[in-house]
């Protein structure tokens, strides 16, 4: 069995399909890259992953286990914007990272000091040492993101969910923190789904890329009909030697990709 | 910059200062206050009826008549120069306006209580039972007053109650319901509606020391020396007013009837209320009660407790700091600080049939 | 250079700000003085020097009756009474504030209600406060806490409801229970906006502490309003304005101070 699998997927909103027919499976340590125009309905996947909302039909299963009903420490999220706390300094965000699951959400005494020390470590390797005593709101948004994904790893979870995380970034502080993100996931092995609205940054960063787009175009109605995957192209080596179709159906339309 | 200010200066001044400034001139238009009080219904009739703009315009003036829903503020701002005449008790002319130095003249002595005004106990009991008791009543007021005289009776001050707690006289009713409270001191209409509620035991009345809780109509005196006429259209036409009353013709009926309306009750509620007032509806027993020798012992008594409470003010030295004088000339107090005034002329000319 | 972008130096600026308080002090002088020139006993505007005399008296002097400080006593007991009606009206409205603003089922029961009863003016129900409540230290309290923790529940559950999705989702994924999400990310996020929002409160507060004080009291700041206005003494009355006025510029002033101690992390993102 895969590590996640999604089968048959449909959701809506009211009376409005935004999804349909989803089946996919991803193997653990997988990245995918899920791309598409605006409105295709890939953030909707992504929030169903992250179980914040229930699919109309369809389920999808992580690590075997039943659909989850709300969001659990198994999915790790990190959102382009408001992913830490603002009250929090640096490292009380990163303590947070395993200290909300506690009873009361923090550690006493030798768990506190524990804790610390861990969270001091890892603010070491994303490179946020320097600013441990700092407030969120005085870092750079490469820095605050950094520190939304640390804080998201120390928790664990079995996948993590990445929704546009550069997306509010400069170019300069893209390219870097691609390079941070693939150092991460070379050191863990973790599963990644990551949202991105740049073609590029899809294909250098995943394994797979997952194209959303509606496959039946009503022209008098653009809303009759969800999106589905229409193309799951293999990325690994920018997706050019081992270029594979899986879908059966697929509609191509240059002018939208 | 500074010529901005003087001039916003000077336009405010003209609001607040002017007031008074006008006053000792001869006028034709003048304003009187008067607030709700079973004695001084009539001036809310004088005005509705058109009795006032007929006696006005037999003088030549014009008067308007303005109720004001919080009584203390209509004597305040008779004080501060908004009226030329206000509806108030002896007790308080004598420490508001006369107080602030403002020459004030008893132009109608009206009626005194006569029961209107009641200390009143939850449950059984005596005037000697409110030692060590809380008293709720309007503070420094002719309930103050009344209590004051009352505890006096039996050997009493102030000092051996529980304390007196200083309650609106819009809320005294809903304070009597409440737990905490075990005497209250307040007057008519509210003694009428209080004495309904099981158990209220009435200790001591105005009846108990009659003659001196007195309600007037002052004017400032030298608006009046200025202006007879103001004084006599006044006077004329509260007097045409209690002789319709005071019968029980159709006309009277209907007038009492209007009066128990606007103050929130009915005609034998009204009745009852004027039952433990005693009006003066004949000027010649004004006067007479004016001038006798009672009075200057009551308003000697009246300044004494206020001296007392402090109501005279810190610069005041003794009870006598205020003159008041009566109306054979005599006075008490400092006869070279008389700003109270009882003045029975235009009483007289009533009962003569002079106006 | 259009008058938008001329800016006062810090001399000019200093002179500004203290210029209206001039101008009310040179018109009330004035007045004042036209006045006592009429008539020199007159009460309604007191001479500057009459008010000073007076608040030094007031302020050091004993009650010849009682043998106390009135003015102290009078401003113990009202803070004593603003402070446990703000005090009370804060907690009930942080801890209402954040069930509304978390909990949907707490939302659907309680949010319409709230925004009625915010609507319900206080003192036009005082007979039932003063029957439920009594004529003591309690109804003048409650009539604080009725009057200011509507505006704070709404006010504060509004503030909960804004803080983004995207951090209680969060939280979620970091295996947060309802309670921790209270306690751990929404109660630290709503605590500077609770001191503004009774920095706000303070003014109705006040308004409402005099009114109680004003209607049924043997001591405090409003009674003390109240009584004196029988003699129309306004040198009395002006100097506890002035008093009143300094102690809630003094509170308010406490208040933005402990708020930018306690909250560093909420001027850091300014």
């Amino acid at each position: 069995m895969s590590f996640v699998s999604v089968e048959n997927l449909f959701h809506s909103y009211g009376r409005r399909p935004i999804l349909e027919r989803i089946n996919l499976t991803a193997e653990k340590g997988e990245f995918l890259s899920l791309v598409g125009a605006s409105g295709c309905g890939k953030s909707t996947f992504l929030r169903l992953l992250l179980a914040q909302e229930q699919p109309s039909r369809g389920s999808i299963r992580i690590d075997g286990a039943p659909p989850a009903t709300e969001p659990d420490r198994a999915r790790g999220v990190v959102f382009q914007r408001y992913s830490v706390f603002p009250h929090m300094t640096v490292r009380e965000n990163i303590v947070a990272g395993e200290s909300l699951s506690r009873p009361l959400g923090r550690f006493f005494g030798a768990g506190a000091r524990a804790a610390r020390a861990r969270a001091d470590a890892v603010l070491e390797r994303i490179g946020l040492g320097h600013v441990a005593q700092a407030y969120p709101a005085t870092l750079s948004g490469g820095m605050q993101q950094r520190l939304a994904i640390g804080q998201a790893l120390v928790a664990k979870p079995l996948v993590l969910l990445l929704d546009e995380p550069f997306g509010a970034l400069d170019p300069g502080t893209r390219l870097s923190m691609h390079d941070f993100l693939l150092e991460l996931r070379a050191e863990t092995g973790m599963t990644v789904f990551m949202v991105t609205h740049d073609l590029e940054e899809g294909f250098k960063l995943g394994d797979r890329v997952l194209v959303f787009d509606k496959p039946r175009w009503d022209p008098t109605d653009p809303e009759a009909f969800g999106a589905t995957i229409t193309y799951d192209f293999d990325a690994r080596n920018g997706g050019i030697p081992f270029q594979t179709i899986k879908e059966d159906i697929h509609v191509h339309r240059p002018s939208e990709a | 910059m500074l010529k901005t200010t003087t001039f916003a200066a000077a336009i405010v001044l003209a609001g607040v200062a002017t007031t008074t400034a006008v006053q000792a001139q001869e006028k034709t238009d003048f304003r009187v206050a008067w607030s709700i009080y079973v004695g001084w219904m009539p001036w809310g009739y004088l005005d509705d009826s058109g009795i006032m703009d007929k006696w006005a315009e037999k003088y030549g003036i014009s008067v308007e008549i303005v109720q004001i829903n919080d009584y203390i503020e209509s004597i305040n701002q008779y004080t501060a120069g908004a009226f030329d005449g206000v509806s108030a008790t002896n007790m308080d002319t004598l420490s508001i306006p006369s107080g602030s130095g403002v020459d004030t003249t008893a132009l109608i002595v009206g009626d005194y209580s006569n029961g209107n005004d009641a200390v009143i106990l939850k449950g059984e009991g005596t005037l000697a039972d409110l030692a060590g008791k809380p008293v709720n009543l309007v503070e420094l007021s002719v309930s103050h007053y009344l209590l004051a005289r009352g505890l006096d009776t039996v050997g009493l001050t102030e000092a051996d109650l529980g304390g007196v707690i200083n309650t609106s006289d819009a809320d005294m009713i809903a304070a009597f319901a409440a737990d905490d409270v075990e005497a209250v001191v307040t007057w008519n209409p509210l003694v009428s509606a209080i004495m309904e509620t099981p158990g209220a035991t009435k200790l001591f009345d105005s009846s108990d020391i009659p003659g001196e809780i007195i309600d007037l109509m002052v004017v400032n005196t030298e608006t009046l020396e200025a202006n007879p006429d103001f004084g006599k259209a006044l006077v004329g036409a509260w007097y045409e007013l209690m002789g319709i009353m005071s019968s029980d013709t159709p006309e009277g009926i209907a007038a009492r009837e209007a009066m128990a309306e606007a103050s929130g009750t009915d005609l034998a509620g009204y009745d009852a209320q004027l039952a433990s007032t005693q009006m003066f509806f004949d000027p010649a027993e004004a006067v007479a009660f004016t001038q006798s020798a009672e009075l200057p012992a009551t308003m000697v008594s009246v300044a004494e407790f206020l001296f007392d409470k402090g109501i005279l003010g810190e610069g005041a030295p003794s009870a006598d700091f205020i003159g008041v004088a009566y109306p054979d000339g005599s006075t008490t107090g400092d006869a070279n600080n008389v700003t109270f005034r009882f003045d029975t002329t235009y009483m007289q000319m009533a009962a003569d049939g002079a106006l | 250079m259009r008058l938008i972008n001329r800016r006062p130096g810090p001399a000019l600026r200093a002179f500004l700000a203290l210029l209206p308080f001039l101008a009310v002090f040179a018109v009330y002088a004035v007045a004042s003085d036209i006045r006592l020139t009429e008539n020199p006993s007159d009460r309604l505007l007191p001479a500057p020097s009459t008010i000073v005399e007076t608040a030094a008296r007031l302020f050091t002097e004993p009650d010849r009756r009682s043998g106390r400080i009135l003015l102290w006593h009078d401003t113990a007991i009202s803070l004593q009474r603003l402070a446990l009606g703000v005090g009370i009206a804060a907690l009930s409205g942080l801890v209402f504030g954040l069930a509304i603003g978390l909990l949907p089922h707490v939302r659907a029961a309680l949010g319409g209600f709230v925004a009625v009863v915010s609507m319900i003016p206080p003192l036009a129900i005082l007979p039932i406060l003063f029957i439920a409540f009594g004529l003591g230290e309690l109804s003048k309290v409650m009539l604080i806490i009725l009057g200011i923790t509507p505006f704070l529940i709404r006010d504060l559950s509004q503030r909960v409801a804004e803080i983004p999705t995207e951090q209680i989702v969060k939280a979620q994924t970091l295996g947060a229970s309802s309670a921790v999400i209270a306690l751990r990310v929404a109660l630290p996020q709503v605590l500077p906006r609770l001191v503004q929002s009774v920095r706000l409160s303070l003014g109705p507060a006040w308004l409402f502490l005099i009114a109680a004080e004003a209607i049924a009291s043997d001591l405090g700041l409003g009674y003390r309003i109240f009584l004196v206005r029988r003699y129309l003494a306004m040198d009395v009355i002006l100097t506890y304005v002035l008093w009143i006025t300094l102690l809630a510029f003094a509170l308010d002033w406490a208040l933005r101070a402990l708020s930018r101690r306690a909250f560093p992390w909420a001027g850091a993102a300014a």
